[in-house]
């Protein structure tokens, strides 16, 4: 494990200026419990990053500290060169660091397609000042409806575009979610368990469409996944987490064969499989 | 009960109908809208409506410039009370509200020297002894009255002048707020109404959009104020107590919250509703004295509330798949 990190450590500071996101030493406690413990890691532009771990090892918790939902005790987290700690939520989102939700938040009483819509940035709708101007508004909302659809169609919604999301099923929801983030057009997303429901079919196109971001429009990825399949096939770099630290972090194969994390986290899910 | 058959009656249920419409579209841009439950909406038309008397009969200023003031005091008090406690979750912004309701009434109650105190508007110290503040929209009431009275004789009353200038401010203002809620800023609104996570997570400023739809609602409260002093044209501190809101609230629940053309409907209930209970004189309530009945209402309105929760919670306009959603 030492030497699995010591490598990434090594590899953070001598690639630091290429890093979109360096998160450095980082904690925060709620109550007793302390969720995230000093951990640290930097991503670098145009990578897939996933993070693993057992129940309860803190990797949600550092997704809330990164967005920006919780603050951290100490520690810093740089995104593009610029400190996120004492920034709103909403000023993070803007500057391209986008998440979704382990627990799919879809806005029930909005259509499928305004959930969607919603999302756009820089729509001149969403000042008050717009109202003033119909034209650029309502060319705005056609243009975001198109983009909507698009989506749509990309994870199987389109029949649902104007129902309330809260008719959708869970695994449904979790498809909006993920699209609802990608009409931010992010630089950096983070996918807190984005598959989980989502039937293997659906899965395999999401990662293509995933993929198909990440050489086009140089998107980054931080992931959150339990499906050891799917980290392999689609990660460069895997984070295990336990207890709120960082156990491992290197290359996938390199983390599937580490005795500690096998000890930590993989064991009981490969005795399962058997 | 002949009451009810008299053109009067109903004139004014449709004049007090037209001024809490305005009332409750604010209450509806924030509520509805917004999910902001302001339970102190009363102080916004208290203090449009005191700015207006205070101005014209204290400084002799023009009734249109006071009452412009007015409603610029209740956007700007409206905007001072969100930067204050917005940040406090629903059902603690509702009872902050409340204060801030009860501390514009009872500094009205407490400073004689310039609203009045107790003895309302009439005793608000003046240079020329007149303590009236409706003059000059006053001429344009009677120009109404003229007009109307070779069609419809002694029918030609204040009340239906006032009718015919609320009710097209009324209409004016629902369409003005139903373009407002289909713009992606009333989207954005919506979506805070059941979380602040997800929409600040897409880079929206929640705090701003909630801020915009408090100071909004203040102008229609402060507008509706404008429109209260003129037809009462007397004001106390007691024609500002809590219920007011209360009535607003009945009016957007009877509406259904996110429907803003069925205010019309409901308003007019709700304006039905004040003014008849006093005239309903059968037994049993005719053992009860006329300002007794007059204080049914309350309970009636309490009632219909009630029942609405009960059996239709969306209201008469609002769609039930909404509420039924999880």
């Amino acid at each position: 494990m030492k030497k699995l990190i010591a490598r990434t450590e090594s590899i953070s500071k001598n690639s630091s200026n290429e890093h979109i996101l360096e998160v450095k030493d980082i904690s925060v406690s709620f109550g007793g419990v302390q969720p995230v413990r000093g951990v640290s890691f930097g991503l670098t532009e145009n990578s897939f990053t996933s993070i693993i771990g057992p129940n309860g090892a803190g990797k949600t918790s550092l997704f809330n500290l990164i967005s920006g939902i919780n603050k951290v005790d100490a520690g810093e987290i740089i995104f593009r060169g610029e400190a996120l700690q004492d920034i709103h939520i909403h000023k993070i989102a803007q500057k391209g660091l986008v998440r979704t939700f382990q627990g799919a938040k879809v806005i029930r009483r909005l259509t499928v397609a305004e959930n969607l819509m919603m999302a756009v940035q820089g729509n001149p709708g969403d000042n008050l000042r717009g109202f003033l101007n119909p034209r650029a508004r309502s060319s705005f909302e056609s243009k975001s409806r198109e983009e909507a659809m698009r989506r749509l169609e990309q994870v199987g919604l389109t029949k649902f575009a104007d129902e309330f999301a809260g008719i959708l099923s869970g695994g449904q929801r979790k498809l909006l979610d993920l699209s609802r983030a990608l009409m931010t057009k992010p630089s950096l997303l983070l996918l807190d368990e984005p598959f989980a429901g989502v039937n293997p079919t659906l899965v395999e196109k999401l990662l293509n469409v995933l993929e198909e971001l990440r050489k086009d429009q140089e998107m980054t990825f931080l992931l959150i996944e339990h499906d050891l399949e799917t980290v392999m096939r689609i990660s460069d770099r895997v984070i295990v987490m336990a207890e709120g630290k960082i156990i491992a972090d290197g290359l996938p194969n390199s983390i599937y064969e580490s005795e500690v994390v096998i000890d930590a986290y993989l064991g009981s899910r490969r005795r399962g499989a058997k | 009960m002949s009451v009810f058959l008299q053109p009067g009656f109903w004139v004014f249920v449709l004049a007090l109908a037209g001024i809490y419409g305005i009332f409750s579209l604010g209450l509806q841009i924030q509520y509805g809208v917004g999910g902001v439950m302001n339970f102190g909406h009363v102080g916004m038309m208290a203090i449009s409506g005191y700015t207006i008397a205070v101005l014209v009969i204290k400084y002799q200023w023009s009734f249109w410039w006071a009452a412009f003031i007015g409603v610029a005091l209740a956007a700007l008090l409206g905007a001072l009370l969100g930067l204050t406690t917005l940040r406090l979750s629903g059902d603690y912004f509702a009872i902050a509200s409340i204060a801030f309701a009860e501390i514009t009434r009872y500094w009205i109650l407490n400073s004689d020297s310039v609203t009045g105190g107790t003895q309302g508007t009439l005793a608000i110290p003046s240079e020329s002894g007149f303590s009236s503040y409706t003059t000059e929209p006053d001429v344009i009431l009677t120009w109404i009255q003229d007009r109307l009275y070779p069609l419809i004789g002694d029918e030609a009353s204040r009340d239906l002048a006032m009718v015919l200038v609320v009710w097209p401010f009324l209409f004016l203002f629902i369409w003005i707020s139903s373009r407002l809620q289909q713009t992606s800023w009333a989207r954005v609104l919506r979506a805070t109404r059941e979380d602040d996570d997800v929409p600040r997570s897409l880079g929206k400023n929640v705090f701003r959009f909630r801020l915009q739809t408090l100071i909004i609602g203040s102008v229609f409260g402060g507008i509706a104020g404008i429109f209260w002093a003129l037809q009462f044209m007397l004001l106390a501190p007691e024609d500002f107590l809590r219920i007011v809101t209360f009535y607003g609230w009945m009016i957007l629940i009877l509406a259904g919250a996110t429907r803003v053309k069925g205010l019309i409907f409901a308003s007019i209930f709700f304006g039905f509703l004040y003014g008849a209970t006093r005239f309903l004189d059968f037994w049993p309530l005719s053992l009860l004295s006329s300002p007794e009945r007059a204080y049914l209402r309350v309970f009636l309105i309490g009632l219909v509330i009630v029942l609405l929760m009960l059996k239709r919670p969306q209201g008469f306009f609002g769609k039930r798949e909404e509420m039924v959603l999880e």
